[in-house]
């Protein structure tokens, strides 16, 4: 394999990515609303508006739904600072991975399903490129800008919630162990399963918009982690985050597997044809 | 030598024989025509010769290399235009030829610079380089992917319909560039159409196919000569007489005499009309008839190719 061609590849797909705002739009705005706009709507607002009484209330009844070692974390809280410390650390982690998820399949089924859609595929498919070189190009092209936009999110998301923690807790909290291992195991992982599942529907289906749809299937369990947390039945502690990183690193190569098996010109030429 | 063979190559889908035992030779510096109505399997034939795809049986070389086992090799030295034009839409032309350029490892960036100026030039296409394709016409898509076939000068061309989508300038201009890569600088070229007038203007031979089926091959005069229409002696009269349709009638070679008498025109069959339409004229001016012209009509491929692929 040629580091030069799947450079290549790679640099052509990212040229039509960044000019088409059907897959920028998406891109863009979701992290901005999970790692600005809810943060601060959520934490921020109520956190510099006045003093109110349920500051002044026990922690109790919101403590009482967590887990026992989350608990002792509030020990000595206020309500609102509880509520900062939860947010900040707990409810919003699986918004991100979201992000990964979606930004790496929105990209892959323009790369895959997209180009199969434009009908580009025959004379990409014609040149001395192997298929190797092609499909290393095309991950990459939706692994990198998804993992850009994952990581820039979390440094703009730790950036709010430290200043909000630091006013009502007077520390910051971001980065710790669990959210580092969040975004830099489990995110990458969940971007190649989402980019594993594009290439794979891709070869079935006649367009973007069905690969991108199909592909969502994704979200459900981090959707189940959502409401999972929302309900206090789970939350992302690190043994949670070490079972997602086992399990997605399984679908990875699992899907990965599959999806280099369907990769071949072959396959996707005769049903075009 | 032959540069692209194909033995008893056979495709199928299912339980569909898109292509079946189709064997065919394509010559160094040939221009050949692949002639078929939609379906006939002339754009399964080309993506097997261009290692798209494998054959399910049979056998084919391209450039002296084995279409199954040398598929690389095969896509380096072969230039393809599809059917579609296969333009990426976001891209400007030049970002279109500089990746298909180095694609086919063009990897000096003055040559490819070079190349690619040439050849836009070449296609009036170059103050466009800029411009997103997708704002171009049919017409300026089907120019610039011709000049993408060609960015790395591949000595073996599979074309699919070159001129479709031209304006009568262009397709002239891209006959003339195919009759030119042919004869000047010895490409080999597969020509897929359903424009009958190229094929009878650039091929030196033609096959027509059917179902996947070979059904003729030859050179367009061959195939002529198979249709039962014979070459006419049309003649065009100044004023029409009888007199003079029986004039015509007493050669001894004409066998029939057709009358148009709104355009006053004969329309002579003869065994062999190049030597006969002297005598043919003579007889006309001898019985007093005005003649505004003489012309040797010969059955076209057009009639060929209806009569083959309707049997």
């Amino acid at each position: 394999m040629r580091a030069s061609k799947v450079r290549l590849v790679f640099w052509k797909d990212w040229l039509e990515v960044k000019r088409n705002w059907q897959i920028l739009l998406p891109v863009i705005v979701i992290p901005f609303m999970f790692a600005v706009v809810l943060p601060i709507l959520v934490m921020a607002i109520p956190s510099l508006s006045p003093v109110s009484t349920s500051q002044q209330e026990d922690p109790a009844s919101l403590i009482r739904a967590l887990p026992d070692d989350v608990s002792q974390e509030l020990q000595g809280m206020t309500a609102q600072q509880a509520l900062v410390y939860i947010m900040s650390l707990y409810f919003f982690a699986p918004f991100f991975l979201v992000v990964p998820l979606m930004a790496s399949s929105v990209i892959a089924s323009d790369s895959f399903a997209g180009e199969k859609e434009r009908k580009t595929m025959e004379t990409l498919f014609a040149t001395p490129l192997s298929d190797g070189e092609l499909f290393l190009g095309k991950v990459l092209v939706a692994f990198v800008p998804s993992m850009v936009v994952t990581v820039v999110s979390f440094l703009v998301y730790s950036t709010i919630v430290n200043m909000v923690s630091y006013v009502t807790l007077s520390r910051i909290l971001l980065p710790n162990t669990v959210w580092i291992l969040l975004i830099f195991g489990v995110a990458p992982e969940i971007a190649l399963a989402g980019i594993g599942l594009t290439v794979m529907i891709s070869t079935r289906v006649k367009g973007f918009r069905e690969a991108q749809q199909i592909s969502a299937l994704l979200l459900i369990p981090i959707l189940m982690l959502v409401f999972g947390q929302l309900s206090g039945a789970m939350l992302l502690g690190p043994a949670v985050v070490a079972w997602l990183i086992a399990v997605f690193g399984i679908l990875d190569v699992l899907l990965f597997q599959i999806g280099i098996r369907t990769f071949k010109r072959e396959e996707i030429l005769s049903k075009i044809a | 030598m032959p540069r692209i063979e194909a033995d008893a190559l056979t495709k199928r889908f299912g339980s569909l024989t898109a292509v079946d035992r189709l064997s065919f030779d394509v010559k160094e510096g040939e221009v050949f025509g692949l002639l078929g109505p939609n379906g006939a399997g002339k754009t399964t034939t080309v993506r097997m010769l261009a290692c798209l795809i494998l054959p399910s049986e049979g056998s084919g070389r391209v450039g002296g290399h084995d279409i199954i086992k040398d598929s690389m090799k095969i896509r380096e030295i072969v230039g393809i235009l599809t059917e579609n034009p296969s333009l990426y839409d976001r891209l400007t032309p030049y970002e279109n030829m500089s990746f298909f350029a180095q694609a086919y490892g063009l990897s000096d960036q003055q040559q490819r610079r070079s190349r690619i100026r040439e050849l836009l030039d070449f296609f009036n296409l170059w103050e466009r380089r800029n411009d997103k394709v997708g704002a171009f016409s049919k017409g300026m898509k089907q120019k610039l992917a011709i000049a993408r076939t060609l960015v790395h000068e591949p000595p073996i061309l599979l074309l699919d319909e070159p001129t479709s989508g031209l304006d009568p300038e262009s397709a002239k201009e891209i006959r003339d560039l195919i009759s030119s890569l042919s004869q000047r600088e010895n490409h080999t070229i597969l020509l897929c159409t359903h424009h009958l007038e190229d094929a009878e203007r650039l091929c030196s031979r033609v096959m027509i196919i059917n179902r996947g089926s070979r059904i003729i091959i030859g050179t367009p005069q061959e195939l002529r000569n198979r249709t039962s229409n014979k070459t006419a002696i049309e003649i065009s009269l100044k004023v029409y007489d009888l007199r003079l349709v029986q004039a015509v009638e007493e050669v001894e070679q004409v066998s029939e005499v057709t009358v148009d008498k709104s355009r006053g025109r004969l329309v002579i069959t003869a065994e062999d009309p190049d030597n006969s339409t002297p005598e043919i004229v003579r007889r006309i001016v001898y019985s007093g008839g005005e003649i505004l012209s003489v012309s040797i009509v010969q059955p076209s491929l057009e009639e060929a190719y209806l009569k083959f692929v309707k049997g």
